[in-house]
């Protein structure tokens, strides 16, 4: 089943998507580093689901979106993005920012999530340790603490393997200054969210890389003990990007968790 | 021409060796090598500087203002304007200044640059600056608002001083109630409004567009022409007429007795143009901090980097000027026939430089530098 790619108009912002697969709708909501695309454990999920992988406002070729402030209007805006494609009710799966969003958008409005996959999301105060300042370091640096080994990503040809080209090096510029726009302060959570997660009514499956140097796997506990039905993976061996480090074992875990729905 | 002095204060009393293990002496070399009983010492003597630099003659005295950096423990520009303001007399005060997006009070802001112009008697000249990103990380204010946040802070800090309170203001990043400073400036409408400038073509335009002086530091003469355009471009754009008044120039620059003794104090600010600038790019410039016109033209601006220069060619580029004073004279006289400038501002104490030396260097521009100067 070949994705398709659209362009999507959310009130006066479009964004551009990433649709494929057959099944009851999933949305996934991509991190910090923009929308890499239909990845390859997409392809293994796409199997049972519809994905809906939209890019976020302001990042890659999507309209920007100078206005927003935080990752709550994102949320807003989300839940405004799945009125627009009539999806009442979905599964949601977000990673990094991408996760914080979709804890946003679950206590917002409980009831349009089936299920809830977080994948390393910021959002919350680590109760020890600090979240990586992503902006502070230059890119090559930050890579190390992103990833646990990049030799064994399996696209790491496609994803990592040639510089980028113009059009790449300002979409990747494009997407950190959004990123910045949305997390600078407080830096990557929101001091209210933990007060909010209770509401969560969909089952939520956590997933963490045990080497995660971005977001600490402490903030996988409190995730954990704040969501009122959810369960904490940890990948081994893995960082920041499960879904890429760990693109198999990562798809059936969430084929797994989604088929008990 | 008019001449400024401007001393940085730094705090480079610690061994080379240590900031060299830090990826910067910006934000990243720790306090610990910060020493109280030095800065006390140090705060007195740079002061005195000023106070002889205001004797001996200078039309102005520049103040600036950084944060978490050895390269300057001036860490309020505007407290050394009030300080300033009662200890000298005669000179300008020149605080090239205030960093305005990373200020949460702007009206506190304008409260204290006029409290600074009526002890001062009228001598403030009110500089704004956008602040190098190091500003930012201290302040952790978002850089992807620094160019809105500083239009927006200067407009109520103007307002502040040319509209009767109280009123209300309600922009985008500023929001108050109630505005009503009982402190407004002696100059009428407000001081004059300085404007420096190393890369940004917009801000070039824009001081153009407002009327303001415009300065750009440590540039060759050749990207100080571009910059000018554009400030020339924006003034155009507000029917303005630019005079030599508008336009200013930064250099180092000391003098001494004897070529040699001034080109050996000349190697203090080598230091400025190398390590204190070294770090990574995300330090200088946050992400979002910078336009895509002026990243671009920061790239061809620092073609050359200034910490790969010699000492030599620094000197021969004129980012540094050092000689007997009639050597410097002649320099500065260059300076202003390739830039057509009525300002020239001069970096003149640096790095390890001694009291003594400042203080001769002070001595002889008052003898014969700024008189000459003051003849062009």
């Amino acid at each position: 089943m070949k994705p398709r790619e659209e362009t999507i108009a959310v009130g006066p912002t479009r964004v551009q998507a990433w649709i494929g697969g057959e099944g009851d709708p999933l949305l996934v909501l991509h991190g910090a580093g923009g929308n890499r695309g239909w990845l390859r454990w997409m392809d293994a999920v796409a199997e049972r689901h519809t994905i809906y992988a939209p890019t976020h406002p302001g990042f890659g070729r999507s309209d920007a979106a100078d206005w927003m402030e935080g990752i709550d209007d994102l949320a807003r805006f989300y839940l405004w993005f799945l009125d627009v494609m009539g999806l009442d009710r979905v599964h949601l799966l977000g990673h990094s920012i991408g996760g914080w969003t979709a804890a946003e958008m679950a206590t917002m409005c409980p009831d349009v999530i089936d299920r809830l996959v977080l994948v390393a999301p910021t959002g919350l105060k680590p109760e020890v340790g600090e979240i990586l300042d992503i902006f502070y370091y230059p890119p090559e640096e930050l890579f190390k603490h992103t990833v646990f080994d990049a030799s064994t990503i399996p696209e790491r040809e496609r994803l990592f393997g040639r510089p980028p080209t113009p059009e790449e090096a300002e979409i990747a510029l494009r997407n950190r200054e959004m990123a910045a726009r949305l997390t600078w302060k407080p830096y990557m959570f929101n001091p209210r969210l933990p007060h909010f997660l209770p509401r969560v009514t969909a089952p939520a499956l956590v997933l963490w890389g045990r080497e995660d140097g971005i977001v600490p796997l402490i903030c996988g506990e409190q995730y954990r003990r704040l969501l009122p039905n959810a369960t904490l993976r940890v990948l081994e061996r893995c960082g920041h990007l499960p879904l890429i480090e760990k693109p198999d074992e990562f798809a059936g875990l969430v084929l797994d968790f989604l088929r008990r729905a | 021409m008019k001449l400024y002095y401007f001393s940085e204060m730094p705090h480079h009393e610690y061994p080379d060796a240590e900031g060299d293990k830090y990826p910067s002496l910006r934000l990243a070399f720790p306090n610990t090598f910060f020493s109280p009983e030095i800065a006390q010492r140090n705060y007195r003597r740079y002061l005195d500087e000023y106070d002889a630099a205001d004797q001996a003659g200078f039309d102005g005295l520049m103040i600036n203002e950084h944060h978490s950096t050895p390269s300057c423990v001036n860490v309020s520009a505007n407290m050394t304007a009030g300080i300033l303001a009662r200890t000298t007399r005669n000179a300008k005060l020149l605080i090239l200044g205030n960093i305005l997006p990373i200020q949460d009070n702007p009206v506190q802001i304008a409260e204290q640059v006029a409290m600074a112009d009526l002890i001062s008697g009228g001598r403030v000249l009110s500089g704004f600056v956008r602040g190098v990103g190091v500003e930012s990380w201290w302040a952790n204010s978002n850089p992807v608002h620094n160019r809105e946040r500083f239009e927006e802070c200067h407009d109520l800090i103007i307002k502040c001083w040319t509209t009767p309170g109280p009123f209300r203001w309600e922009g985008r990043h500023y929001h108050f109630r109630h505005v009503n400073p009982w402190c407004l400036p002696l100059q009428k409408p407000h001081p004059p409004i300085w404007v420096p400038g190393t890369a940004s073509p917009e801000t070039a335009v824009w001081a153009g567009r407002m009327g303001y002086t415009y300065v750009p530091f440590l540039v060759s003469f050749e990207v100080a022409r571009e910059l000018f355009d554009f400030y020339r471009q924006g003034a155009a754009e507000a029917g303005r007429t630019v005079t030599e008044d508008k336009l200013g120039f930064l250099i180092c620059a000391v003098t001494a007795d004897t070529k040699a003794r001034a080109l050996e104090a000349g190697r203090h600010f080598v230091w400025r143009m190398g390590p204190t600038l070294r770090g990574p790019i995300e330090y200088f410039s946050p992400v979002g901090m910078r336009s895509r016109a002026a990243s671009q033209f920061a790239l061809k601006a620092r073609s050359v980097s200034l910490s790969k220069m010699t000492y030599e060619e620094l000197v021969d580029n004129y980012y540094i000027v050092a000689g007997t004073p009639d050597e410097v004279a002649d320099r500065f006289a260059r300076v202003r026939r390739e830039l057509g400038i009525g300002h020239l501002l001069l970096e003149a104490q640096e790095s390890r430089m001694d009291h003594a030396t400042t203080m001769r260097s002070i001595e002889l521009m008052g003898k014969s530098v700024i008189p000459a100067m003051a003849r062009l």
